[in-house]
């Protein structure tokens, strides 16, 4: 499945807050077209590790690189424009306009005026964008209802409609399918895969549940209390001695 | 109709241009109708700032004083054209409100709020202690400024008229500015700033052009005032004055433009109304505004409350 280059290097990352060291030298390559997955028990540090390559925070060492730009401590609005989108753990959308709005609005971010003056008196035609995203994920009725009064799985899948449509190269999924029924997970499961696969997305996936990612990725990297203890094919991340200790020994936390 | 006027609006507008018409309307009227429309326009502009962005000024009062204090001066060293006089006004205001806008937009909630008062209140003190320009007293006893030589704008009918364009023009520009892109994004960092920015909004910016546009429009109504009042005290950038916009703005419905417009007028006629029968008129407004407030919570044509109310909204 992987094919091309490396597109997202994370080198020797850490990043500790105060005392507590949430990454210590955390090292990924994941090349372009494939799903890689970070999985770990909860306070592993997946999340923290998403932030520091989307931007929100800045690592205490280490570097990211994106094709071949670094990265590392750009703010968020620069780190999307370079072609990384992430959603988020918990539902992080425009509560108080509509579902179309809110896709509208991050459709529009690519367009051409968007950051220029003439952004002050021009709407962005985004229309055709718009309609086909939330058809693909089964929106499309609910176009003009307030993104609040949806329901937790049509609020995850709007999470990802808004990622989306700002047309990233990379896509971070941190646990999309948080919350969902395991039906609703199956099928938000393949559905991402899915788009992946069309658009040609390289994706990164942070997922607490195991075995939500065996079926969809095309590798593996467990974390467990900031450090990578494993990275492999799926296969070989299930019958790893190490990760078993992790999720085994971690059960109780 | 368009994405800039609907019919409503254009009717409203049309009517509005016949009050002078109206046979026997007294001077004394027409000229409470010009700073009701004047009131309507300011907080139509804080309403891009409060209603669309989010972000609550206490110190619109400031681009208001500036403005009328650039005509004043200039109105009153015989720089008579209308258009020196609102050229000079977003001079000013302009340099004034990228100052405050630059600091007061790397700040959110609270802090915005208390940044724009501290710098108004700066204003407003240089104003009123520095007698260059008149102290307390401010600049009185202008001249009528002149649409191009030779036509006064000296009747109140003419100054009637020219708060009317005003307001057409800004109403104009603060549409253009909601249905646009830019304004998609203001909503947008309203409602969520973290998640803007990540979808690649340099959230800053799109808040510090917010802020100069409805400081510039804000301004403009400052430098139209001295035009019927013929004056310019540092008493129009006090505090309060701020409040009073914010006030208009609730009274009239966030995020709406016609609603902060009708809050604003409404204000405005209350306070005179009520001001003409008691000294302690501002008791009365407050009860008003209290029921209002209670019974009305989303104001006169409001959809929306601020932040922190959401249980109050309706249905979709």
């Amino acid at each position: 499945m992987a094919a091309g280059g490396v597109v997202l290097e994370v080198d020797g990352v850490s990043k500790s807050f105060g005392a507590l060291s949430a990454l210590s030298r955390v090292g990924l390559a994941v090349s372009e077209g494939e799903v890689f997955s970070i999985i770990g028990p909860n306070g592993a540090g997946k999340s923290t590790l998403f932030n520091v390559i989307a931007g929100l925070h800045a690592p205490s060492a280490g570097r990211v690189v994106f094709r071949g730009h670094e990265i590392t401590g750009l703010p968020p609005e620069r780190i999307n424009r370079l072609g990384i989108a992430k959603t988020f753990q918990i539902t992080n959308v425009f509560p108080e306009i509509s579902v179309g709005e809110n896709v509208r609005v991050a459709a529009q971010s690519r367009s051409a005026d968007s950051g220029r003056v003439a952004s002050l008196w021009r709407a962005a035609d985004v229309e055709v964008r718009v309609t086909e995203l939330l058809e693909s994920f089964g929106l499309a009725v609910k176009r003009d209802e307030l993104a609040q009064h949806l329901s937790h799985g049509e609020q995850r899948y709007l999470e990802i409609c808004l990622a989306l449509a700002t047309e990233p190269t990379l896509l971070l999924l941190d646990e999309p399918t948080a919350g969902m029924t395991p039906g609703e997970t199956r099928d938000a499961t393949a559905l991402v895969r899915k788009i992946a696969l069309q658009r040609g997305l390289t994706v990164l996936l942070i997922e607490h549940d195991m075995s939500v990612v065996m079926g969809i990725s095309d590798r593996i990297a467990v974390l467990h209390f900031g450090e990578k203890i494993a990275e492999g094919t799926p296969e070989a991340i299930r019958s790893d001695a190490r990760v078993i200790e992790a999720y085994l020994g971690g059960a109780d936390d | 109709m368009s994405r800039v006027v609907t019919w409503r609006v254009l009717v409203a507008f049309v009517a509005l241009a016949a009050l002078p018409a109206l046979p026997g309307i007294p001077t004394y009227y027409l000229l409470l109708a010009f700073d009701a429309l004047l009131f309507g326009a300011i907080a139509m502009s804080l309403d891009l700032l409060m209603g669309y962005t989010g972000l609550v000024s206490f110190g619109h009062a400031a681009f208001y004083g500036l403005g009328a204090y650039a005509t004043a001066i200039l109105l009153e060293r015989g720089v008579l054209s209308l258009w020196a006089c609102l050229g000079g006004a977003l001079v000013v205001v302009g340099v004034y409100a990228a100052i405050v806008g630059y600091f007061a937009t790397a700040r959110r909630g609270i802090y915005f709020a208390l940044l724009t008062l501290i710098f108004a209140e700066v204003v407003y003190t240089f104003f009123r202690y520095t007698q260059t320009f008149g102290g307390s007293d401010g600049i009185q006893g202008l001249p009528d400024a002149h649409l191009w030589r030779g036509v006064p704008i000296d009747t109140p009918q003419r100054k009637y008229y020219l708060v009317l364009v005003y307001l057409a023009v800004a109403y104009a520009i603060c549409r253009v500015v909601v249905t646009s892109h830019f304004g998609r994004v203001l909503v947008a960092i309203r409602e969520n700033e973290d998640r803007a920015r990540f979808l690649g909004y340099r959230v800053q910016r799109y808040k510090m052009a917010a802020c100069m546009i409805s400081a510039l429009l804000t301004g403009l109504a400052g430098a139209i005032y001295p035009m019927r009042a013929a004056f310019a005290t540092p008493d129009l950038m006090l505090w309060t004055e701020s409040g009073e916009f914010i006030i208009s703005v609730m009274i009239g419905g966030l995020g709406t433009l016609v609603g902060p417009i009708l809050g604003g007028a409404f204000f405005t006629i209350l306070r005179d109304k009520v001001s003409s029968f008691v000294d302690w008129y501002f008791i009365v407004i407050g009860v008003v505004l209290v029921l209002i407030v209670l019974f009305m919570p989303k104001g006169l044509l409001g959809i929306r409350r601020l932040h922190g109310f959401r249980q109050w909204r309706q249905g979709a």
